[in-house]
């Protein structure tokens, strides 16, 4: 090997590593940048838009401490610098969200990063107006993870992101992510990832949805002792309305309905878990009934989704209609009223009532969002596309002016497969001869 | 030039890179803006239309068996006409080195080096190019032989991944734009397709017409079908009006993977699989200018005019002056009408060579 040959080969070599020295102009220490949590939205008073950041103090540890109720930090000045269970919230108006952020940077002395964020909150009246230009920029922008939730909350977004505290475990940033499992969990609100409200907001197929969130100041507990308190399994609440008390004040509960990048309205509770059930995002729930057989008795169901729900839509005279077939598995978890409902006959008179339950409410549900907001937060029209043979045709029909006009049928099929660890129900034994259970 | 010899799969390597390559840039994005949910339809029907280019370009390399195409060109439309045709596909590959460079890094750019100049990202990528170049085509292909790996690996992962964001009714309505729309622009698009052409450049490297022919279609079908793929799971999580909208549409799905806090943020993947197909493909449009050069110009050896073409290259890379003027003028000449110059130019040598009698024996039933 000649001279010249290992003197240009070692040349190459050290240029090949060049390379990766690239990203020098690029890099950033880890602790030069804070990670903001949450971004809020509200209306401003002297300028557009006020915007809302929660980032963590990383004192304590980890992403930021949880344990507590109180305003204060360690080491921090409390409510005048924003300082809540170890995260920092700040409050700036501007004339545009990212030139907000900007400008907080000069509340904290490091950058504030939207790499991590985990929610996108709006104030729900700003929400009204419409959020296109607010969710553009962030599309757009480099540092905004598709996997940020988004939120729309009753009242101020700032009010909301203050009381968004987590009390169990250490770390901020992974509570407030957990707390987005909810979801799978109660099927009480749906997940909304960044990537499809946005893909949803100019989408032909359907409408966009959030999360539907509020504060809840815990008055809604009733102090009145009543003698005999009535069982109300039907409640419908509004996000704050849960009598509770106790836990995080922030809550999510519903759904909010957009019509183009307007929110139109929302679904309740309830209303949110068939909503889920019908576009096969729901994985389980606990629901109670009240047993018409006895009364005052309940009897408690943990509903599962067996299989992706079957849509098929068909023109009729001009006219889409929809076919919509949902499966759903049933385990009796409860029976106050100790009646036989493990024996054939009964179960079959049972899941005739439960499918009679999620067959009005899916409907219900369905035709609601027809008759008040004609928003397809479905997606029927995804279904209803393949009736189309070119894109032109499909814009040129307008599914979405045209949801309002379908005629929609639900099926619904509920398979009671198990009864808990108990596989009889037993009669209570007692002096009294009219016990619970006596035939 | 030094080009030495490899096997099939070396070469089969090689030319699924570099025909694979664009996807991770704007072409989906672009065929989607185009096509809508019939992007993965046209995308096959650009295969299928490259397939058949194939099909003459083979006829015209058996016709003319053991010479690659610059001596068919000297050979049937004579020396000066010849070499004037060969320059002018190297100054055409010197030009889709540069842009394809320049794409890379207006990309990388956007999605991970914000604040890198953009030279600093380009030149070391040409310098690489101009590096591989001099050690010669058969180290290109054997890197390429290496990298196919985890570049396929790593674009299955991604796919696999994300499959819980695809809902498939998104692909409808079926025929898009139209299924006029989508078959006029899959031919247009057969450009896309057009780097098969280096086969017939390379011919003698890869022992002749028998690994021409197994190469050529084996690669074509397995881009053809990993393009279509792509487009559709590209559709699937994004529905159409979005994905019209990202710039790269897989660097997007990487970035939707999500299974749990502990298990997100993957894209890292993404862009190793984009830096190594990336080098591979314009250290070969770099080799290939550089070469047609050289003959054009009976020069023998290469490497002292190195220099000259990684600088000529860089000039040409920092023409365009802004991204949408890459996209919107450099990216589709060489995407949509780069067929006028690579698929049409070696058909009409075959009609010359068919009608002037060149080539073959006279007892030839291969035309």
């Amino acid at each position: 090997m000649t001279k010249a040959y290992r003197f240009l080969s070692g040349l190459l070599i050290a240029l090949f590593f060049c390379l990766p020295l690239n990203g020098c102009y690029d890099s950033i220490e880890i602790d030069e940048e804070v990670y903001a949590l949450a971004v809020g939205i509200d209306k401003g008073v002297s300028n557009i838009i006020r915007v809302t950041v929660q980032y963590p103090t990383y004192k304590d540890g980890g992403g930021g401490s949880g344990g507590g109720g109180s305003e204060s930090g360690s080491g921090g000045g409390g409510e005048e610098s924003g300082e809540v269970n170890g995260t920092v919230i700040s409050t700036v108006e501007a004339s545009s969200l990212l030139e907000g952020i900007s400008m907080l940077n000069l509340s904290s002395n490091r950058q504030i990063s939207l790499y991590h964020t985990k929610m996108l909150v709006f104030a729900e009246d700003y929400a009204r107006e419409g959020v296109v230009r607010y969710v553009e920029p962030l599309a757009r922008y480099r540092e905004v993870r598709e996997s940020m939730r988004v939120v729309i909350c009753k009242g101020s977004a700032e009010e909301f992101i203050k009381k968004s505290s987590d009390f169990v475990g250490a770390n901020t940033a992974k509570g407030m992510e957990m707390g987005f499992y909810q979801s799978q969990n109660t099927g009480y609100f749906p997940d909304v990832f960044f990537h499809n409200f946005y893909s949803s907001l100019i989408s032909p197929y359907g409408q966009c949805t959030a999360i539907y969130a509020g504060v809840n100041e815990f008055k809604q507990l009733d102090s009145q002792e009543k003698e005999k308190p009535e069982l109300h399994t039907d409640v419908d609440l509004e996000p704050g309305q849960i009598p509770r008390k106790g836990g995080s004040k922030s809550e999510f509960f519903g759904t909010a309905i957009f019509d183009g990048d307007k929110m139109v309205g929302y679904l309740l509770q309830n209303e949110t878990r068939f909503y889920l059930m019908a576009i096969g995002k729901f994985k389980w729930g606990i629901f109670t009934f009240e047993d018409k057989r006895s009364p005052g008795d309940a009897y408690i169901l943990e509903i599962t989704s067996s299989k992706r729900p079957e849509t098929k839509i068909r023109f009729e005279e001009g006219l889409p209609v929809i076919d919509l077939k949902i499966s759903l598995e049933a385990e009796l978890i409860s029976n106050q009223s100790r009646i036989e409902y493990e024996t054939l006959d009964k179960l079959t008179e049972l899941e005739i009532e439960i499918e009679k339950y999620f067959h009005d409410g899916i409907k219900g549900t369905i035709e609601k969002t027809q008759r008040e907001w004609n928003s397809d937060i479905f997606f029927f029209g995804k279904k209803a596309a393949a009736q189309f043979r070119t894109i032109q045709d499909l814009e040129e029909y307008n599914w979405l002016k045209h949801y309002q006009d379908a005629e929609v049928h639900v099926d619904v099929d509920v398979k009671v497969r198990r009864s808990g660890f108990l596989y009889k129900t037993m009669p209570i034994q007692s002096t009294s001869p009219d016990q619970k259970g006596r035939k | 030039m030094r080009e030495g010899h490899f096997g099939f799969l070396e070469a089969l390597s090689l030319m699924v890179i570099v025909l694979i390559n664009k996807i991770f840039f704007t072409s989906p994005m672009t065929l989607i803006e185009k096509l809508g949910t019939s992007a993965w339809l046209g995308t096959l029907i650009s295969c299928l239309a490259s397939l058949s280019f194939f099909g003459l370009l083979y006829l015209l390399m058996k016709r003319f068996n053991g010479q690659d195409l610059f001596q068919i060109f000297e050979t049937v439309t004579g020396k000066l006409v010849g070499r004037g045709l060969i320059f002018l596909i190297s100054l055409y590959f010197l030009y889709y080195t540069a842009i394809n460079a320049q794409e890379f890094a207006a990309i990388l750019k956007a999605y991970s080096l914000p604040y890198t100049p953009i030279y600093l990202i380009v030149l070391p990528l040409l310098v690489i190019a101009a590096a591989m170049t001099y050690v010669g085509l058969e180290g290109i292909a054997r890197v390429a032989y290496v990298f196919v790996f985890p570049i396929f690996g790593g674009l299955v992962l991604i796919l696999v991944l994300a499959f819980p964001v695809y809902d498939w009714d998104y692909l409808r309505p079926l025929f898009g734009y139209g299924l006029d729309t989508t078959i006029g622009i899959g031919l247009l698009r057969s450009s896309a397709y057009s780097e098969i052409i280096f086969l017939a450049i390379i011919i003698n490297s890869i022992h002749g017409l028998k690994y021409f022919r197994r190469v050529g279609i084996s690669a074509l079908l397995i881009c053809g079908l990993v393009f279509s793929l792509c487009c559709a799971c590209i559709l699937a999580a994004f529905q159409y009006p979005s994905s019209s909208e990202h710039l790269s549409g897989m660097f997007q799905l990487s970035r939707v993977i999500y299974y749990s806090r502990f298990f997100q943020r993957i894209e890292a993947i993404f862009l190793f699989i984009w830096v190594f197909a990336s080098v591979i493909t314009i250290a070969i449009g770099f080799y290939i200018s550089l070469k047609a050069y050289c003959r054009a110009f009976l020069i023998k050896n290469h490497r002292p005019l190195l220099f000259s073409i990684l600088l000529l290259t860089s000039a040409v890379c920092f023409l365009p002056r802004s991204f949408p003027e890459i996209l919107q003028i450099h990216v589709r000449v060489i995407r949509e009408f780069s067929f006028l110059l690579i698929y049409l130019v070696p058909i009409l040598v075959l009609l010359v060579a068919v009608i002037l009698r060149r080539g073959g024996t006279s007892n030839d039933k291969s035309l």
